[in-house]
């Protein structure tokens, strides 16, 4: 029950997300550039929006994975162990992330950036 | 196999699923070049706007997509009495998901091909 | 059995397995001569009764209330009783028959529904009456009995069970036949442990297992809805104390006349 409440909860959340990142990120001009992803990626704002986009994609995608891996039966004695692993693999994953997302800077004034 | 509609939507909502949680696996591992420095970063950022990779992300948006859309008909499945429409449900969902790769893809593709 | 006397010539293409000498199915053709009135059941009869009597399936009543016959047939799990031959026919006049799929074959056309049973009796499709029985009947409302009568009509065929892909992939699932069955008494007013039942269907095996496959709609010869019951059960199993207060509720009342059935309003 946990489980696919979580799917639902983190799916509806992803929409929201996913449209923001889609307009934000992909809207013109198509191409991703550099200046673009440093400077909207230095406001702490964008920063609080990508670390809440990034754990609902964590829980949905381990989440979807440990689904999909247990509906085997072959697999499925296994689940303790999987939900585990399911567990540790999101919080790394949270957390190299978080530290990635906050890393962002604003580049020094005469830092070249190669294209 | 028993091969209908439902069972299509269900192997491709899971294959897409898989698809899209290794992308992000990928994707972790290109933004989190962020910690290594700004050189390494340019780097790995430049190696995935190549044409090759242009391409493939043509595939990861028809990915991202289909799974969307295919969710937003589960979630409408789970919340009304829609059964009886499952079938048309269905096209409909691809149809959109079809639609919004072609229109995400063409500027895709001709950034792809004028560099 | 009325006919304008037209016979017509069909292939039946059948799946055969026989654990003593094959080592694995293989299909075998058999030529029929039919009438618009032959149904696949009549088509296998007369294979076996004169062409090939160790040709094995299950039938009982030959008018879909047993359950017996469900078969897959041209890749669709169907009761063969009532389905029309010369509907099923492929543009060279064949049909190919099959055993229900994903379940152990024991002989030809019949497979092990061991699974299939054991989930239903782990539901407990009984009633469980409350511990005071009324004096006279139970009074139920005609919207209460409408809620049922589309489980209600289950024959237990398999063919449901049989066709879910969840169910191919592990046996452990409960399966739609036995989740039909537990809606059944869940919305029954007249049953005492609605909570018991929905922690049950609602715990690893059950109602979240579905993929919303829809396979089981498509399938159900009686054209009943397990995928709509399975997504009733999953809400109710998400407030289940609720709906057993209410059920107290409504339990208290069950002897008492019903105001809606009044004659004459």
């Amino acid at each position: 029950m946990r489980i696919f409440q979580m799917q639902r909860y983190t799916a509806i959340a992803l929409l929201v997300f996913l449209t923001i990142h889609m307009i934000v990120v992909h809207y013109p001009p198509f191409h991703i550039d550099f200046s673009r992803i440093i400077d909207r990626m230095s406001q702490p704002l964008w920063k609080a929006i990508d670390i809440a986009f990034l754990f609902a994609v964590v829980m949905h995608g381990l989440t979807g994975a440990y689904m999909v891996l247990t509906d085997l039966q072959g697999v499925y004695r296994y689940r303790k162990a999987l939900a585990w692993a399911a567990v540790v693999i999101g919080l790394f994953a949270f957390y190299y992330g978080t530290i990635t997302i906050l890393a962002f800077q604003p580049p020094a004034p005469v830092t070249g950036m190669i294209p | 196999m028993y091969t209908s509609t439902g069972f299509i939507s269900f192997f491709l909502r899971r294959f897409t699923g898989v698809a899209l949680v290794l992308y992000l696996g990928l994707h972790m591992w290109v933004i989190g070049s962020v910690n290594a420095g700004p050189e390494v970063f340019d780097a790995r950022l430049a190696a995935v706007q190549t044409p090759i990779f242009k391409f493939l992300e043509i595939l990861l948006l028809a990915a991202v997509v289909y799974h969307a859309f295919d969710g937003i008909r589960l979630l409408i499945v789970h919340y009304f009495k829609v059964t009886e429409y499952r079938k048309s449900l269905f096209y409909a969902a691809f149809a959109v998901a079809a639609i919004l790769t072609i229109a995400g893809g063409i500027p895709i593709l001709l950034f792809m091909l004028n560099g | 059995m009325t006919t304008n006397g037209k016979t017509y010539t069909a292939i039946i293409r059948v799946q055969r397995f026989n654990p003593e000498v094959d080592q694995k199915p293989h299909m075998q053709e058999f030529s029929v001569e039919a009438t618009a009135d032959t149904t696949i059941l009549d088509a296998l009869h007369t294979v076996k009764h004169s062409q090939d009597g160790s040709l094995t399936f299950r039938r009982s009543c030959r008018h879909a209330i047993c359950g017996s016959c469900a078969m897959n047939v041209n890749g669709k799990n169907i009761l063969v009783c009532k389905t029309p031959l010369r509907s099923s026919l492929d543009k060279r006049s064949r049909v190919t028959i099959r055993p229900l799929p994903y379940l152990p074959i024991i002989k030809d056309l019949v497979v092990d529904r061991s699974t299939f049973w054991k989930e239903y009796q782990r539901v407990r499709p009984w009633l469980i009456p409350p511990t005071e029985t009324p004096e006279k009947e139970f009074r139920m409302s005609p919207a209460e009995v409408e809620a049922l009568q589309n489980a209600e009509t289950c024959i237990m065929c398999g063919a449901c069970y049989s066709a879910c892909q969840v169910v191919a992939m592990n046996k452990t699932y409960i399966g739609p036949h036995a989740l039909l069955k537990a809606f059944l008494r869940v919305l029954d007013p007249r049953d005492a442990a609605p909570a018991e039942r929905l922690e049950d269907v609602g715990g690893e095996d059950g109602v979240f297992r579905c993929h919303t496959i829809f396979n089981c709609i498509d399938a159900c010869p009686k054209g009943l809805n397990p995928t709509q019951a399975i997504e009733t059960l999953r809400k109710l199993a998400q407030k289940r104390q609720a709906f057993e207060a209410d059920r107290l509720e409504r339990q208290k009342t069950i002897a008492a006349p019903v105001v809606e059935t009044a004659p004459g309003d």
